[in-house]
C-alpha cells in the first residue's frame, strides 16, 4: 500500500515535471529566410518566409509580423512591415527611403526580424546580395542571347560561369527553349540559346515573353529579364461559352429546348387560362 | 326519379361530422404532423446533418417519399380521366376520392422536396435564377400545372354539389355554410351551366393525361438524365408511370374501404367496385411486373461491370431482403389475391391494397438508395459513417409526418366536401332508370 | 520539399512586375508591345518604389503583380473566367505514392468539413491480374459538365476558361449535381463549419470557394484565384513529388512548377488519357499512366478514413 502510493506520488512528481518542461518548450524555434528579387533591373522586392518545426516537422506559419531592414537592425533602416499569408510568406517592395542606403555600396544587406510572440521567440535573418542584372537580347534566326553583370564599384562587370535559365515564359511556369534548361556564362558573361518551339501559341499577336533568370543564387539573389519576340503563333481561343448548349447559363439553352418547353406550357396553360374563364361564365350565369 | 330516391341519396352522401373513431383517426394524424414538423425545425436548425445522408447517398428517404407522393398522385388522371373517356360510368363514385387522393399528394411531393433542400430559405432561386436546361425546373413546371390541373378537375364537378349543401345550412354549420356560398353559390343548375360545366370537365380529362404522364416521366429524368448503374435507363419513364398507376390504383382501394366503412357507403361503393378495381389493379400488377424484369433481366443478362455491384446488391445482397419484400408485396401477392373472384371483395381487395401502397413505397427506396452507393470511382476518403445510409429518427418522423399530412388532407376533406359526387350520382341513377 | 519551394518562388519571381516591366515603364526595344496576357487597366493609384537602380520611380498598383491583398473579383466576372484561357491539368499516375499532401494543403486552403476531401487519392485495380496504382482525383472540370447541366438555378457553372465553379451563395442544396457527376468528385455541406471569425467572416466568393456555407456543394475549384495571382492551384504547388501539372490549354503548356513540358508534347509522349472517356464529359483533366513507376504502391496499412469518423 505506502509502496504504491509512493509510486504514485514519484509518477505525479514526473508528470509535474514532464509538463512543466513541456510547457517551456512549448515555444517553438522560428525560421526566417530571405529572397531577393530583382526583375528586369527595375522593381525589386524581398519575400521572406517564417517557418517552424512543429510535432517534428517544418510548417509555414502565417500570420507573423516582420520587420524589414537594410543595412542594420536599426529604425531609420526600416524598410517596411509585412505579415506572413497562409504559405507564411510576407512580400516587400523597397521602399523610396531607401535610397541612400541602397546607393551606398554594391553589396547590400537585409535583415529580416520578428519579435517575441506567445508562440515563437524572436527571430532574425539577414541576407547579403550583391547587385547584379541580366540583359537579354535577341539574334537573328531566333538565337536567344543572355547576359549576366553584376556592379563591382560603380562599373557593372560581366560575371563567368554562371547557370542562367533561358525559357519561354508560361502560366505558372517555364518552358525551356530547347533542350538544355541551364547556361553557364561564358567569359563575357553571355550565354546564347537557340530557339527550338516551333508553333508554340503566343499572345493575341503572336508575341512570346522570352525570360532569362538565375534561381537562388548565393551572391546575386533572382534575378530576372525578360523581352517580347514575334515568334509564336497567334493564340486562339474556342469557348463554347456563348455557345447555346445543355450546360450553358441561364439563358443559353438550345433553342429546340427552348422552343419545345414554352411552346408544351404555353399551350398547356392556355387551356387551364381557359377554364378558369369559364368558371367566370359559369359564375355570371348564375347572378 | 322519385323525390325520395333522390333526398335519399344526399342525405346518404352530405359531409357528416367526426365520430369518435373519426376524431382518434384525425388526432393520431396530427401527432404525426407534429412530430414530423419537430423533427423539421430541428433540420432546420442543425442542417441536413440531422439526417443519415452524407456524400455518397447524398438523396434519400425524402426523394423516395417524393417520388412516392408523385406516382400515388397519377391515380388521379387513371380514374378520373383515362375511365371517363373511355365512357366507363361505374367509377363515378370513386373519382372525388382519386382527386383528392392527387391533390395531397402532389401537394404533400412539393413540400417534401422543400424539406430535401438544404437551403429552403434561396427556394426563391428556382424562380428568379431557374435554368430551362435543368430537369428539376421542367419538375416545378409540370408539378405545379398538375397541381392546377387536379384542383380544377376537383372543382368543376364539386359546384352541383357545393349548391346542394347550401340548402342544408343546420346540418353543415354556419362556418362551412360560408365556405360553401363562397366556393359555389352561384350554382343554379341551369342547362347553360351544365353544358360549361360538363365541357370543362371533357377538356380537363384530356389535359391531365399528358401532364400527369409528365410529371412522373420527368420525376424519372431526375434519375435517368444521370449516368449512374440503376438509373441510367431508356425505360425509366414507362416503368415509373406504371409504378404510379399500381401505387395509386391501390391506394384508392385503400381509401374506398376506409369512407365506406366509416361513413356507410355500401350502397354507392358497392362490391362490385371492388371487383373492377381489383381487375384493374391485377393488370396494372402484371405490367409493373413486366416493366421491372425488363429494368432487372436485361442488364442482369450483361452483368456489365458498373452494375454488377448494384444489381447483385439488389438480389443476393445487403439490399435483397427489401427488394424481394417489395417485389412480392407490391406485385405477387396482390397479384395472387385479386386474380380470384374471392380476392376482389371488398376485405382481400383491400389488404392486397395495402399491400401495393407499403411495397411501392419500399421500391421507391430501392429505386434511390442503392444505386448511390454503388458510384463509379469506388466509395474512398470518407468517414466510415459515409459509406452507409441509415435514415435518422428525423427523417422517419418527417416522411411518416409528410405521409400523415396527406392523410390529414384527405380526411379534412372528407369532412367538408361530399367523398362521393351527389349530383353525379343521382344523375346517373336517372339516365339508368330512363334506360 | 526543398526542390518544390524552390520552384514556387522562381514562379513569383517571374511573375511579379512582368506586367510592369512589359505594360512600358523599361524594355528598349517594344515598350509598348500590347500584351493581351495580362489584361491589367491601370488603377490610377500609384506607388512609389525604389528601382534597382537607385532612382525613385512610380508605379501604377494594378501593375505589381502578386498584390498581397488582390481584391476578390465580383460574381460576374467571376462566372464569365479569366479571358483567353483554358485551363487543364496533367496527373502523372508515376509518381504519385499517396503522399496526400495535395490533399491536406487543398482542405486547409479552402477549410474544408473535416473528413470531407474535395481531392481523393484512390487505390485503383482495373482487374484481379492488373497492377494496382494511385490515383488522385480532382474535379475533372468537364468541357461538357453533367453537373452543369442539372443545376436548376445556375449556382453551378462552366466558365470560359474552362472552370467549373459553384457559386455558394445561389446553391439550393438539392444535390442533383452530386447525383449527376460521374466522379463522385462533390461534397454536401451537411452541418455548420467550425470556421475560425477571420474565415467565415469572409465574403464568399466563387473563385476561392472561401468560405463555405451550410446546405450548399462543394468541390474542386481549380483555384483561380491563385490563377489570377500567376500562383498555382494549392495541390500542384504542395505536392512534392511533381505529380500534378497545370497550365493553360491555349498556351499549350502545362508546369509543376519545377518542370514545364509543352501540353500536346507531354500527352502524346506518355500516352494520356481521360478518366471515363465514353461518358462524353470532356474532362479538363488528363493522366498519364502508370508507367515507370517512381515508387511502389504499397497499400494504406489501415484505411486512413476509419479515424475521420
Amino acid at each position: 500500500m505506502k509502496l504504491n502510493s509512493s509510486i504514485a506520488f514519484a509518477v505525479l512528481l514526473f508528470n509535474f515535471i514532464g509538463l512543466n518542461a513541456f510547457s517551456q518548450a512549448e515555444k517553438n524555434e522560428l525560421t526566417i529566410s530571405i529572397g531577393y528579387y530583382n526583375n528586369n533591373s527595375q522593381i525589386h522586392y524581398l519575400v521572406a518566409q517564417a517557418k517552424s518545426k512543429i510535432d517534428g516537422r517544418f510548417q509555414q506559419i502565417p500570420n507573423v509580423a516582420l520587420s524589414f531592414y537594410i543595412t542594420n537592425a536599426t529604425i531609420p533602416n526600416l524598410l517596411g512591415k509585412a505579415v506572413t499569408n497562409e504559405k507564411g510568406e510576407a512580400l516587400l517592395l523597397i521602399p523610396p527611403s531607401a535610397k541612400n542606403e541602397w546607393n551606398k555600396s554594391a553589396k547590400q544587406s537585409f535583415i529580416v526580424t520578428s519579435s517575441a510572440s506567445k508562440q515563437f521567440d524572436e527571430a532574425t535573418a539577414t541576407l547579403e546580395i550583391t547587385k547584379a542584372k541580366i540583359m537579354i537580347d535577341t539574334l537573328p534566326d531566333k538565337n536567344i542571347v543572355a547576359t549576366l553583370f553584376e556592379l563591382m564599384d560603380s562599373a557593372w562587370v560581366p560575371v563567368k560561369e554562371v547557370d542562367l535559365k533561358v525559357a519561354i515564359k508560361r502560366l505558372g511556369g517555364d518552358l525551356n527553349v530547347n533542350e538544355t534548361p541551364t547556361y553557364s556564362t561564358d567569359s563575357l558573361g553571355a550565354v546564347a540559346a537557340e530557339f527550338k518551339r516551333e508553333k508554340l501559341p503566343g499572345d493575341a499577336n503572336g508575341y512570346l515573353t522570352l525570360i532569362a533568370k538565375l534561381d537562388e543564387h548565393e551572391i546575386y539573389g533572382n534575378i530576372t529579364a525578360e523581352k517580347l519576340v514575334p515568334w509564336g503563333v497567334v493564340i486562339k481561343h474556342a469557348s463554347n461559352f456563348d455557345k447555346r448548349t445543355l450546360f450553358a447559363r441561364r439563358g443559353h439553352s438550345p433553342w429546340w429546348l427552348e422552343l419545345l418547353a414554352y411552346s408544351i406550357v404555353l399551350a398547356v396553360w392556355s387551356i387551364l387560362i381557359y377554364l378558369i374563364v369559364q368558371i367566370k361564365n359559369i359564375k355570371k350565369l348564375g347572378v | 326519379m322519385e323525390s325520395i330516391a333522390k333526398q335519399k341519396i344526399v342525405e346518404d352522401l352530405l359531409p357528416q361530422k367526426f365520430g369518435k373513431p373519426g376524431k382518434i383517426w384525425v388526432g393520431i394524424l396530427l401527432v404525426f404532423c407534429a412530430l414530423g414538423l419537430f423533427a423539421y425545425i430541428r433540420q432546420l436548425t442543425k442542417g441536413l446533418a440531422v439526417t443519415g445522408m452524407r456524400d455518397y447517398v447524398s438523396w434519400g428517404i425524402y426523394i423516395s417519399n417524393f417520388v412516392f407522393f408523385v406516382a400515388i398522385s397519377l391515380v388521379g388522371s387513371l380514374i378520373t380521366a383515362v375511365l371517363r373517356l373511355s365512357d366507363v360510368h361505374w367509377s363515378t363514385p370513386l373519382t372525388r376520392i382519386a382527386e383528392i387522393i392527387a391533390v395531397s399528394a402532389i401537394t404533400f411531393a412539393s413540400i417534401i422536396i422543400i424539406v430535401d433542400m438544404g437551403r429552403p430559405d434561396r427556394f426563391y432561386n428556382l424562380f428568379i435564377h431557374g435554368r430551362l436546361q435543368s430537369p428539376i425546373i421542367w419538375d416545378v413546371v409540370v408539378i405545379t400545372t398538375y397541381f392546377f390541373v387536379s384542383i380544377l378537375l376537383l372543382y368543376f364537378p364539386l359546384m352541383p354539389d357545393l349548391a346542394i349543401l347550401l340548402k342544408f345550412k343546420e346540418k353543415t354549420g354556419a362556418g362551412l355554410h360560408k365556405l360553401y356560398t363562397f366556393l359555389g353559390s352561384f350554382w343554379k343548375n341551369t342547362n347553360a351551366q351544365i353544358h360549361i360545366n360538363e365541357k370543362a370537365v371533357n377538356i380537363l380529362s384530356i389535359t391531365i393525361i399528358p401532364v400527369a404522364f409528365s410529371i412522373h416521366t420527368v420525376t424519372s429524368w431526375l434519375f435517368a438524365t444521370t449516368y449512374r448503374p440503376g438509373w441510367d435507363s431508356t425505360n425509366f419513364g414507362a416503368y415509373f408511370i406504371s409504378g404510379a398507376f399500381l401505387v395509386g390504383a391501390g391506394g384508392v382501394i385503400v381509401a374506398m374501404y376506409i369512407f365506406r366503412k366509416a361513413y356507410q357507403l355500401e350502397n354507392y361503393i358497392t362490391d362490385s367496385h371492388f371487383d373492377k378495381m381489383g381487375k384493374i389493379l391485377v393488370l396494372l400488377a402484371l405490367l409493373y411486373l413486366y416493366f421491372n424484369v425488363n429494368e432487372f433481366l436485361v442488364p442482369a443478362f450483361k452483368m456489365k461491370k458498373s452494375e454488377e455491384d448494384h444489381l447483385l446488391g439488389l438480389f443476393t445482397g445487403e439490399f435483397a431482403p427489401v427488394f424481394w419484400f417489395a417485389i412480392t408485396t407490391a406485385m405477387i401477392i396482390p397479384i395472387l389475391i385479386l386474380v380470384f373472384k374471392k380476392g376482389r371483395r371488398p376485405l382481400p381487395a383491400f389488404i392486397a391494397g395495402i399491400l401495393v401502397v407499403i411495397g411501392s413505397w419500399f421500391k421507391r427506396y430501392l429505386i434511390v438508395t442503392p444505386t448511390l452507393l454503388h458510384p463509379f470511382l469506388p466509395m474512398h476518403d470518407v468517414p466510415a459513417s459515409y459509406r452507409h445510409y441509415i435514415p435518422t429518427w428525423e427523417e422517419w418522423s418527417i416522411a411518416l409526418g409528410s405521409l400523415a399530412g396527406a392523410m390529414l388532407i384527405i380526411t379534412l376533406f372528407a369532412r367538408i366536401f361530399p367523398i362521393i359526387p351527389i349530383q353525379e350520382t343521382i344523375t346517373e341513377t336517372e339516365q339508368n332508370e330512363t334506360k | 520539399m526543398k526542390n518544390n519551394d524552390t520552384s514556387r518562388r522562381d514562379f513569383i519571381a517571374s511573375s511579379v512586375l512582368a506586367g510592369l516591366t512589359l505594360a512600358g515603364c523599361s524594355t528598349k526595344d517594344n515598350p509598348f508591345e500590347p500584351d493581351i496576357q495580362d489584361q491589367v487597366q491601370p488603377s490610377g493609384e500609384t506607388v512609389k518604389l525604389l528601382s534597382v537602380n537607385g532612382e525613385v520611380i512610380e508605379v501604377d498598383k494594378a501593375f505589381l503583380k502578386p498584390v498581397p491583398d488582390l481584391p476578390t473579383v465580383s460574381n460576374e466576372a467571376a462566372r464569365i473566367g479569366i479571358p483567353g484561357k483554358k485551363f487543364v491539368m496533367v496527373i502523372d499516375l508515376s509518381r504519385c505514392k499517396n503522399l496526400k499532401k495535395c490533399q491536406a494543403s487543398c482542405n486547409h486552403m479552402h477549410h474544408i468539413h473535416p473528413g470531407q476531401n474535395w481531392i481523393k487519392v484512390y487505390p485503383m485495380q482495373e482487374a484481379e491480374h492488373t497492377a494496382p496504382y494511385w490515383q488522385p482525383t480532382t474535379c475533372m472540370h468537364c468541357d461538357e459538365p453533367p453537373c452543369v447541366k442539372v443545376c436548376p438555378v445556375d449556382a453551378t457553372f462552366k466558365r470560359q476558361d474552362g472552370i467549373v465553379l459553384i457559386d455558394s451563395e445561389r446553391c439550393v442544396g438539392c444535390r442533383f449535381c452530386m447525383a449527376a457527376c460521374p466522379y463522385s468528385t462533390r461534397v454536401f455541406n451537411w452541418e455548420k463549419l467550425d470556421l475560425p471569425k477571420a474565415i467565415s467572416d469572409k465574403p464568399y466568393s466563387c473563385e476561392t470557394s472561401v468560405p463555405q456555407k451550410i446546405g450548399t456543394v462543394g468541390k474542386c475549384d481549380f483555384c483561380p484565384d491563385m490563377v489570377r495571382k500567376g500562383d498555382l492551384p494549392h495541390c500542384v504547388a504542395a505536392c512534392p513529388n511533381g505529380v500534378f501539372f497545370f497550365g493553360d490549354m491555349n498556351e499549350d503548356s502545362v508546369t509543376n512548377g519545377a518542370e514545364t513540358f509543352r501540353f500536346s508534347e507531354l500527352v502524346k509522349d506518355k500516352s494520356g488519357y481521360r478518366l471515363m472517356e465514353d461518358l462524353g464529359t470532356k474532362p479538363s483533366v488528363y493522366y498519364l499512366p502508370p508507367v515507370n513507376r517512381n515508387f511502389p504502391f504499397e497499400p494504406e496499412e489501415q484505411d486512413t478514413t476509419q479515424k475521420n469518423s
